[in-house]
Formats: C-alpha cells, structure tokens, sequence
C-alpha cells in the first residue's frame, strides 16, 4: 500500500479523531490526536495496521505546551503521531499496556519535561540520579545549567 | 530464599556504567533490572545551543564505536531540512564508511562474544583481523575511531585508486577468515553449547518489547531500516537481510556473521560502483522551520533522530534514540531464568555501546587548582616516575 492509500484509509477507519494528517515525504505519515484519544488510536493502528514496533517519543517544549510524537514504523511505512498537551497541567495516558516497549521512552518523558504519564507501569526514575532535586526538568526550554562552583579539597593555596 | 545482587555500575565484567540488580533464587535469576544514567551527558540539551555544523561534531561524540551511525543519521537529516542533496559520489563514500564500521564493530563483538563465552582463541583471532578495517578506515579518513568524514552536504575527503584497491584487498582477506571463523564456530561443540539456548527472547517478546537490530534479527523478526526504509544508495545495492531463528546467544553469532558477510558484498559493490563527480555541496548556514525524522540502521540495530528546525543556524529539538537503549527492555526479558554466570554472555549479547577513550587528560592540581593539558606520553612518564619514586618493598618474600 502506498502512503496515499494508507492516508485514504486512516480518513475511513478513523474519521475526527485524526485532526490532522500530512505525508512531508516517502514512508513519513504525521498525524495529529487529541491526549484523550492517544490510547484508542494506538490500539486501532497496532490491531488494523500493525503497528507493533515503536521507536521512541520525542518530547518538545513548545514554550505553552508539550508536543509529544510517537514514532512507530511498520515495514509498509512510519507513522508519526503527534499530540499537545498543556504545560501547566502535562498529563499523558500511558501506551505501555499496549505497547511494553515504550515504558523506558515514557519514564525518561517524565524525567525530562516532568510531563505525568498516567497509569505508567513503573513511574521511577530512569536516567536522572536518585539525589537530583524535584521539579527540576533539564529539557524544559526554560531549564539552564549552572555549574555548581568547584570546591578544591583542601582548598587553594 | 531470594537474594538481590547488584552488578555495576562499576563491575570489571561490564565495561560501562549501567547498574543491574538481579533478584536470584539459588544461582536462577528471577528477576532483573536496569538502572541508567550514570554516563549521561546532556547531549540533546547541548545540541540545542550549537549550530549545525558544531553538532555533527557533536553527535559523533554520542558513541566511540558507532560514532558515524549517529553523525550519518544526524547529516541526513539536516541535509533534508537545508533541501540539498550530497553528490552521488560523496553519498557512496559515506555509506562505504557506514559498511566498514559495521565490519569493525561487529568483528570487536564476535571478539567479545568469544571472550565472554571462554573461547579466546576466537577472541584474539577477531580482533587480530579488526585491524584490517581499522587501518582501512584510517586511511580513507585519517582517524581510526572519530572518522569525521561527514560534512554537511557530502564527505569531507574523497578517494583515490590506491586507497580503493587497498580496500578490495583488504575485504578479501577479511571475507576468507570470516568464512573460517563461521566454521570453526560451528564445529567447535564446547563453543556452541555454551551460547546454544542462553538468553532466550521468543519473537512474540522480541515484538512486544520493540527490540532491534541483530538482537530482533536473531529471534526470527527480520526488520532492517536499510531494507524496509531504504536510504540513500541502500536500494541500489544487493544484500540479503540475516536473520536466525534460535532466538538465543547462538543465533545473535550466527546473524552477526552473516551480516559480516553481507557487509563485504556491499562495500565492494560501492567500490565498484563508485561514480564519478564531486564529493560535497555547499551547505547553508541555517535550515528553514521544518522537522524530520531521519532513521538508520547502525551496527546495533535502529538509529532514530528527530530534528526540528526553527529558522536559525542552531536546532529547536533534536531527539536521538541509540539502539542500546531499544534493547533494555528486550534484556530485561532475557535474563530472567537464565544463570548468574550467564550475565555477562547475555548483556554482552546486545552489544551494548561504549563510550570512547579519550586522548588528552586535564589535571587540576589539588594544591594551586590549576590546570593543564597533558599528553598520553606525559602522562605515562609520569606514572613511571612516581612508581619509582614510591616507597615500595620491592623483591619481597613471603615471611615464613
């Protein structure tokens, strides 16, 4: 199937709830969801479409809002799904019960943009130390490093 | 009577920092995981304050084994994002890099594997002939690890007759030892029955867990981003994609070598098939607004990036997914059931990617704080001096 006929159908199976969907090159599909209907829209597309195999979820602070896409590929084509969800109140249902392999993508979601993934099998910490301070989320577009002053055992001499 | 033992993250059978935490009921793992991060960089949050051009150095630096799988997946990319088009002939040398580190990095795994497994023999014979592509990659780019062949619209240095011809040699050296490797593997009984049916990941987890590369390959999921999502010069080649299905140790060797074999058909369809013309076009210094998503296959199965351009020279977001981290899951999966002497054969069996040695080390003096740049020689001689200079016994005996 091309990715004309691959557009067609999604149009068919998934009506509204596909705000927007474009195809910015060969095997490359962006489809925009509402959060509420995340989890419903996997399921169709891992069941119709086999889409088993996620790569990863690219996170982006888009200053009023978080843009998450989920990038899956089949061998027929990529499927990127993208959803905003507000920055004041970031709450995401989780895919892991449907997909197993995405719960390292959304712990380290949570982790980087403090964005809360709703029923999320195993909530820890994944990359960030145990001893790293709350609400501190280094990929948040208003997150800046300071180096903390380097203290000199025994001090300078 | 369960017990939990920690391996890492600092542990002489693992060669990076990643903690694993076995919960084990006499020498049966039970359960296991992984905690990461300890080699964490912040390198999306750095590539957010460089241009371009700077984060192709950058992206090299991800991994000291892979380093041009993440530059080449980041270039492509960007080339996208800029509208332009790397010549024919800058393309081939490219993706002639791509071939060539995926023979050396698979040649230093056979190595490792063997280590792992006892068989050293078959260790210091992998990488005895991991030389061979090693050397070849120094003379096409001058660098035997951080190749920087990459350039922002092709290659950065083209080539030349010699060095071609130098490389058909050398890949047909390589091909009759592989072949041997790949029977000596299979006669010899002690090798196979110690990786045959350690770390068992049935496809049904292999899917389910979204595993990649090899990994996936050796449970019989037979998923290569250069076949299915062809880049570049990948459909102009003829290559088969390996695939095994024992889903275990075995058939991660198996499908390894046959990737090996695969490797050398295409370098030397690209050498021979080299065209003619130029190796680069001059990139722009800043991209238009746009995203893409730029996919390849590294030696550890798929590489992702997405890059997101607001209209400056620097990127707003560029995501990277380095196979290894694809594979956690899949691990996880693995190690359960199996056997404590089991764990390093089975984490080695990812092939899980190590960070790169450096060159050049910045001493801070305890006393002054103040600091200097010393050379590996410097650094050595020093070493040597303050051995002799230290207060030892030497020539001791044991005091009966």
């Amino acid at each position: 199937m091309t990715d004309a006929e691959i557009i067609e159908k999604l149009k068919a199976d998934l009506g509204d709830k596909i705000a927007e969907i474009s195809n910015p090159g060969r095997r490359r599909l962006f489809l925009k969801v509402a959060p509420a209907d995340l989890v419903p829209v996997t399921e169709t597309l891992r069941d119709k479409y086999g889409l088993v195999f996620l790569s990863t979820i690219s996170g982006l602070d888009t200053g009023e809002a978080f843009e998450l896409i989920y990038h899956f590929s089949t061998p027929g084509t990529d499927f990127n799904l993208r959803t905003e969800i507000p920055r004041a109140d970031p709450h995401i249902p989780s895919i892991s019960p449907l997909i197993p392999g995405a719960i390292l993508y959304e712990r380290e979601l949570q982790d980087m943009f403090g964005i809360v993934v709703d029923n999320i099998p195993d909530p820890r910490r994944v990359i960030l130390p145990d001893d790293w301070p709350d609400e501190q989320y280094p990929l948040r577009k208003d997150w800046k490093h300071d180096r903390p002053a380097e203290i000199i055992p025994g001090g300078e001499s | 009577m369960k017990f939990q033992i920690p391996i890492g993250p600092q542990h002489p059978a693992l060669k990076e920092p990643i903690s694993l935490r076995m919960t084990v009921e006499g020498e049966v793992i039970v359960d296991a995981d992984i905690r990461l991060g300890y080699n964490h960089r912040g390198v999306e949050k750095v590539a957010e304050e460089k241009n371009w051009t700077q984060n192709l150095y950058l992206t090299e630096r991800i991994c000291g084994i892979c380093s041009h799988s993440h530059s080449t997946c980041y270039v492509q990319g960007v080339e996208k994002l800029m509208e332009i088009e790397p010549p024919k002939r800058g393309m081939y040398i490219r993706y002639l890099i791509s071939e060539l580190e995926r023979v050396h990095s698979h040649l230093l795994w056979l190595g490792v594997a063997g280590h792992e497994a006892g068989f050293d023999s078959f260790f210091m014979y992998t990488w005895r002939d991991r030389e061979i592509v090693m050397d070849l990659l120094e003379l096409i780019t001058g660098n035997r690890v951080h190749y920087a062949i990459n350039a922002l619209g092709g290659v950065r240095r083209d080539l030349d007759e010699i060095q071609k011809a130098k490389v058909l040699e050398g890949v047909k050296t390589l091909r009759e030892r592989s072949v041997y490797y790949f029977k000596i593997g299979a006669s010899e009984p002690s090798f196979v029955a110690r990786i045959a049916g350690v770390g068992h990941l049935p496809l049904e987890k292999a899917v389910s867990l979204c595993a990649v590369g090899p990994t996936a390959r050796a449970s019989g999921w037979s998923r290569d981003v250069r076949k299915e999502d062809p880049y570049a010069v990948y459909d102009e080649l003829d290559f088969d994609v390996a695939t095994a299905d024992t889903c275990d140790v075995l058939g991660r060797v198996v499908v390894r070598v046959k990737e090996l074999l695969e490797s050398y058909k295409m370098i030397e369809q690209m050498i021979r098939m080299l065209p003619a013309g130029d190796i680069a076009v001059k990139a722009p210094r800043k991209a238009k607004p746009g995203e893409v998503v730029s996919r390849y296959e590294a030696p550890r199965g798929e590489n992702i990036h997405y890059i997101k351009a607001n209209g400056t020279d620097k990127p707003e977001r560029l995501k990277v997914r380095a196979p290894t981290l694809a594979n956690y899951p899949a691990t996880v999966e693995m190690l359960r059931s199996g056997f404590i002497a089991d764990i390093p054969l089975i984490f080695a069996a990812i092939d899980p990617c190590i960070c790169c040695a450096e060159r050049a080390v910045v001493l801070t003096s305890a006393r002054s704080g103040e600091e200097r740049i010393v050379r590996l020689g410097d650094l050595r001689r020093l070493g040597l001096e303050r051995h002799r200079k230290a207060p030892l016994k030497r020539n001791a005996v044991w005091p009966f």
